[in-house]
């Protein structure tokens, strides 16, 4: 991978120049492997080992009768028929297909405001769409939560005041835009930072020969800007999409406050938690997770292939 | 779940050291079928084994979630100086068991005594957890307390906790508005559902009461009294689940009725809109077990004067038989190295008389033992809140009132009461049909005691 | 995988934004200016209910004043509570978040700068293998590591919270990216020609190119320890070892089940604001930093 051989420097005597170049290299590989082993020390202890660990328990059963025995696939067959989880998987898919095209959709168009430069108080405006980005999941669903209290909230307390009313955000019907709101909230800012920079880096030459070509400043997004952002949304879509469906602190917290309404399974890492910690399932849960994570991986293969396809048909 | 509230006390058995009687306890429990529980039979501990086991240095570990409660921890430790006691909070109800639960699978790190609630005793005792207390303690304990309270912690000639306070079920409300809408205070549950209909009428914003679609505790509480004994576990392989008696469907058909006519509002209990609501006036009427009347005196103080404390309604006329809600035990984990230490903390906190007392009197948690419930001071005590009644009066009378045969639990209620909010809870939450719901928990609640592996009936 | 072409320099642009074109425009601010006023609202809540006591918490309008001001006695009781345990939560956090972040962001800089410049057998399908690991759930990994930590006797101790924080993939995704642009291949082997080890390479000449994007990665480990929960909430059982996210939820389920009778709603929210203040000022002063490295991370791939 990587950068191409360098070009060897003349050398009057070019066997010395191969030994010289194969030690080079031996030194280089053995260099590599150095700086990368601390990171795969750990990576192997804290994540393969344990992700080992949890493939191993997902092919066993135990029950508070019987004990522990060996069971194969059984559990992620169940997983496959069980409701509860294939409903979480469809409700993080909704939410998939609607919160993360907003969100991106607005990350977007703030960074390509911000790029402009046609904005009073830009460097305001930046950081108070980035600041949510520091209030932890915990402390933002805390939050909302409370301003979506259906009796003492400072939306029904407004919708009462004019007479309009509110919704219940809290009821079964909003709970699942109330959650993607305050993902929204919390995330946009973070987005809009890897467009904006991105945008920053496109040079300013590109611009100044399309304006001496007539094209206006939409015409510079459309044509110029967003093809040159296309990496920064592939990363940010596929962090999005890991994220989705890897939801758990917001809706683990309003739990508290809409107990009926957020199930065991409301999203399925809530699910596998539940079923770890309260069925006292240990090896359903860690299938369910292997799905979750074969979910995951499969959209993100899915979403990188179209977009390559596109790119190539370009 | 929420533990709570009362008083004074007298000394409880005297702790009889020398009198090493010992009664080989089998703890008053009539069922003898063998358990694998616990192992074989232990022999009792004597005199001597006692005195040297607390005259040695120990450290013991103690989770519990009461509030102050390090207060009869430092007390222990003064009676007890060698023994060293760490106390430590790791959340509350579900969250304890969780940590619990993790600590024991992981088999480190598990305390040596527990707060565990009445209805978790059974799924501790399953994985033979929880230490059989009998040979570990000097005396028979089984007379101190009322035969409802002893038949809970006590099963398989076994004893798996120690009772620290109970919740017998009785009525809160609010007198003034009562007498606003013009209505009485109803004795029966036809009585009740009238009067939530006349007052609903009469005060078109609020409610006779709440009936919370996420209080699973509550609502087995109101089956307890109804007669109803949906559970129970025979301490090896077989559970009983029932939830389609006749005394099930009664509970849940009245109040099908009440919710699906906008009579009692549903909302969620304890969280924050609820106490406001309560203290707001939103509910007129709270079906509560002993420890809520010391517990609304915090939440709702602005009402003070304008309550007072009754009995249930009751389903036949002249009864009078209540249920329980709530109450917690200190257990000790099987896997303790101080087995002997360890009962004498969970037995001497809940027993002994100055920290019993102050249970009842500082953190308020409703007495178990009949030494304090019987006791003249604390019944003749007179709450301002409840406009000079005397409240612990009433709910000592109710404690003699729930049935004492056995009610008993499954041993997986955290799963049992989980699947509630999901299944009768959510419909009691969304005004649905309640019958419906209570089949689905059932079913959820057959289907995961045979896939754990039980025999159901 | 890119490289060779973008040899010297990461490819910012500055002092670009040709002024003379760029008129502000009014409607537009106005417009920014509402967008704004969505993301500032619920700190504006936060801040406005820390001032008040618990009973204006409910009895007053949520987004202004009430009559009575009580940030200081909210304060007051926040730090004062169980002993000031709340205290003790914030040095845990700074200790995790410190501890983790600086660990994460070495040990991502030394990997990522290896896959990004260094030639060796098997780099490809080692990258790609921590790539595909970003995609792991959580869950899936608690739960297991519980249990293994609590065979070494590791579990309620900060070690059980610091050492999984450790491992960053999209660290040294990051960094890989970062240093491919930073690290000219022709700077190392002028180096290496003058008879440099690896090592001496990297500490004296590269680490200096790479101190952007390592800031970076070390802002992102940070906010991501500092606000990460449910690790802490699986691994702690002692309450003097809590970081603030699961002390505060703590608070809050407690006062939830109206333990004692204590309504600690006011002190949720102040001890809430108190544990975001840090990061925010953090925010403002490392700003430049989320761009600097992330413009590389997000152009290239």
């Amino acid at each position: 991978m990587t950068s191409t051989a360098p070009p060897a420097p003349a050398q009057p005597r070019p066997q010395r120049t191969a030994n010289t170049l194969s030690t080079l290299r031996r030194r280089e590989a053995r260099a590599g492997y150095l700086f990368v082993l601390p990171f795969m020390i750990v990576f192997v202890a804290m994540l393969i080992v344990p992700l080992g660990y949890s493939g191993y328990l997902s092919v066993f059963r135990e029950q508070l009768i019987g004990g522990t025995s060996f069971v194969g696939l059984e559990n992620y067959a169940r997983a496959l028929s069980d409701a509860t989880f294939t409903g979480g998987v469809a409700r993080m898919a909704l939410f998939l297909v609607m919160q993360v095209p907003i969100m991106l959709g607005l990350a977007l168009l703030f960074a390509l405001v911000l790029d402009s430069g046609r904005l009073r108080l830009q460097k305001f405006v930046r950081l108070a769409i980035f600041i949510p980005y520091a209030v932890p999941g915990v402390i933002s669903a805390l939050m909302w939560g409370y301003l979506y209290g259906p009796d003492f909230g400072p939306f029904a307390q407004l919708g009462e005041a004019t007479g309009l009313g509110s919704p219940d955000f809290l009821s079964a019907d909003f709970m699942l835009f109330s959650i993607m709101n305050i993902v929204t909230w919390g995330f946009i800012g973070y987005n809009m930072i890897i467009m904006y920079s991105a945008l920053r880096s496109i040079p300013t030459e590109i611009y100044e020969a399309a304006r001496v070509d007539g094209a206006g400043e939409v015409r510079i997004a459309t044509a110029i800007k967003i093809p040159a952002l296309r990496p920064a949304l592939v990363l940010t879509t596929i962090f999005s999409v890991i994220g989705t469906f890897q939801l758990f602190n917001e809706p683990n917290i309003l739990r508290t406050i809409a107990p009926n309404v957020i199930g065991n399974g409301y999203t399925p890492n809530l699910y596998a938690y539940n079923l770890a910690f309260v069925g006292q399932e240990v090896n359903y849960a860690a299938a369910i997770a292997f799905l979750l994570g074969f979910v995951i991986m499969v959209v993100s293969y899915i979403f990188q292939l179209t977009t390559s396809r596109k790119e190539a048909t370009r | 779940m929420k533990p709570h509230p009362f008083r004074r006390t007298a000394a409880p058995v005297v702790a009889s050291l020398s009198a090493l009687a010992l009664v080989a306890c089998t703890g008053g429990s009539e069922d003898g079928s063998d358990s694998g529980n616990g192992g074989g039979e232990t022999e009792a501990i004597t005199a001597e084994q006692f005195e040297e086991a607390m005259s040695t240095p120990t450290e013991l570990t103690f989770w519990s979630w009461v509030p102050d409660i390090q207060n009869q921890v430092d007390m222990f430790e003064e009676a007890y100086p060698e023994i060293d006691v760490d106390y430590v909070n790791v959340g509350q109800g579900a969250e304890h068991y969780q940590q619990m639960r993790t600590a024991i699978q992981a088999g480190s790190g598990a305390p040596d005594v527990a707060q565990v609630e009445y209805q978790h005793l059974a799924s501790f005792r399953l994985g033979g957890d929880l230490l059989d207390l009998t040979p570990y303690l000097q005396e028979d304990l089984s007379a101190a307390y009322p035969d409802w309270v002893w038949s809970q912690v006590s099963a398989d000639s076994g004893l798996w906790g120690i009772p620290q306070d109970t919740g017998p079920l009785g009525s809160l409300y609010r007198t003034d508005l009562f007498a606003d809408a013009g209505i009485e205070v109803p004795t029966t549950w036809d009585e009740f559902a009238q009067a939530a209909a006349d007052y609903r009428e009469a005060m078109p914003d609020s409610y006779l009461t709440n009936m919370p679609g996420n209080d699973p505790g509550q609502f087995v509480g109101l089956l307890w009294q109804a007669g109803a004994r949906p559970f129970a576990f025979d301490g090896a392989e077989t559970v009983t689940i029932d939830l389609d008696s006749p005394e099930v469907l009664q509970v849940v058909e009245y109040w099908q009725g009440l919710i699906a006519d906008d009579l009692v509002s549903v909302d969620p209990d304890f969280n924050d809109q609820w106490y406001q609501a309560l203290a707001n006036g939103k509910y007129a009427s709270w079906q509560v077990a002993a420890w809520g009347p010391v517990f609304l005196q915090g939440t709702a103080g602005n009402t003070s004067g304008l309550w007072a404390a009754s009995t249930l309604p009751q389903w036949e006329e002249g009864q009078n038989i209540s249920g329980n809600w709530g109450g917690s035990t200190d257990a000790v984990l099987s896997s303790t190295d101080n087995p002997i230490a360890a009962t004498e903390l969970a037995r001497w906190i809940n027993v002994d008389e100055e920290p019993a007392t102050a249970f009842a009197e500082e953190q308020f948690l409703f007495p178990p033992s009949l030494s304090i419930l019987e006791s003249e001071e604390f019944l003749a005590e007179e709450s301002e809140f409840y406009g000079g009644q005397q409240v612990n009066a009433t709910f000592a009378e109710i404690s003699e009132t729930v049935p004492t045969d056995d009610f008993g639990w499954l041993p997986f209620m955290d799963f049992a009461y989980s699947a509630y909010n999901e299944t009768l809870g959510s419909a009691i939450a969304d005004r649905g049909d309640l019958v419906a719901g209570l089949q689905a928990w059932e079913a959820e609640l057959v289907e995961y005691a045979e896939s754990q592996g039980f025999t159901v009936e | 995988m890119t490289a060779t072409a973008s040899t010297s320099s990461t490819p910012t642009s500055r002092g670009r934004r040709p002024g003379a074109k760029a008129r502000p425009s009014m409607l537009l601010t106005v417009v920014m200016l509402a967008v704004v006023a969505y993301f500032l609202l619920p700190l504006w809540w936060l801040s406005v209910a820390s001032t008040k006591s618990n009973a204006d918490l409910f009895s007053s309008f949520g987004l202004w004043f009430a009559d009575s001001f009580s940030l200081l006695g909210n304060l007051g009781d926040v730090f004062t509570f169980q002993n000031g345990i709340f205290l003790a939560w914030a040095r845990n956090t700074v200790v995790y978040a410190g501890v983790s972040a600086l660990g994460a962001a070495v040990l991502a800089t030394a990997a990522g700068y290896a896959f990004a410049t260094l030639r060796f057998k098997g780099s490809t399908a080692l990258f790609a293998i921590i790539l595909g690991s970003i995609m792991v759930p959580l869950t899936a990994l608690a739960i297991p590591t519980y249990l293994l930590f609590a065979k070494v006797g590791l579990t309620d101790t900060p070690w059980a919270v610091i050492l999984p924080s450790l491992v960053s993939p999209f660290g040294v995704y990051l960094m890989r990216v970062y240093a491919d642009g930073a690290v000219p291949p022709s700077l190392q082997e002028a180096a290496r020609v003058d008879g440099a080890g690896e090592l001496r390479i990297f500490v004296t000449i590269v680490s200096r190119l790479l101190a952007p994007g390592f800031v970076t990665v070390l802002l992102f480990a940070l906010v991501s320890t500092w606000n990460n929960y449910f690790l802490p909430l699986i691994m702690l059982n002692s309450p003097e070892w809590y970081p603030l996210t699961v002390g505060l939820a703590q608070w809050q389920s407690t006062s939830q089940a109206g333990s004692g009778s204590q309504a600690l709603f006011s002190m949720v929210i102040t001890g809430s604001l108190v544990s975001i203040v840090p990061l925010v000022i953090a925010f403002l002063f490392l700003q430049r930093y989320w761009q600097s490295g992330l413009g590389t991370g997000g152009v290239k791939q």
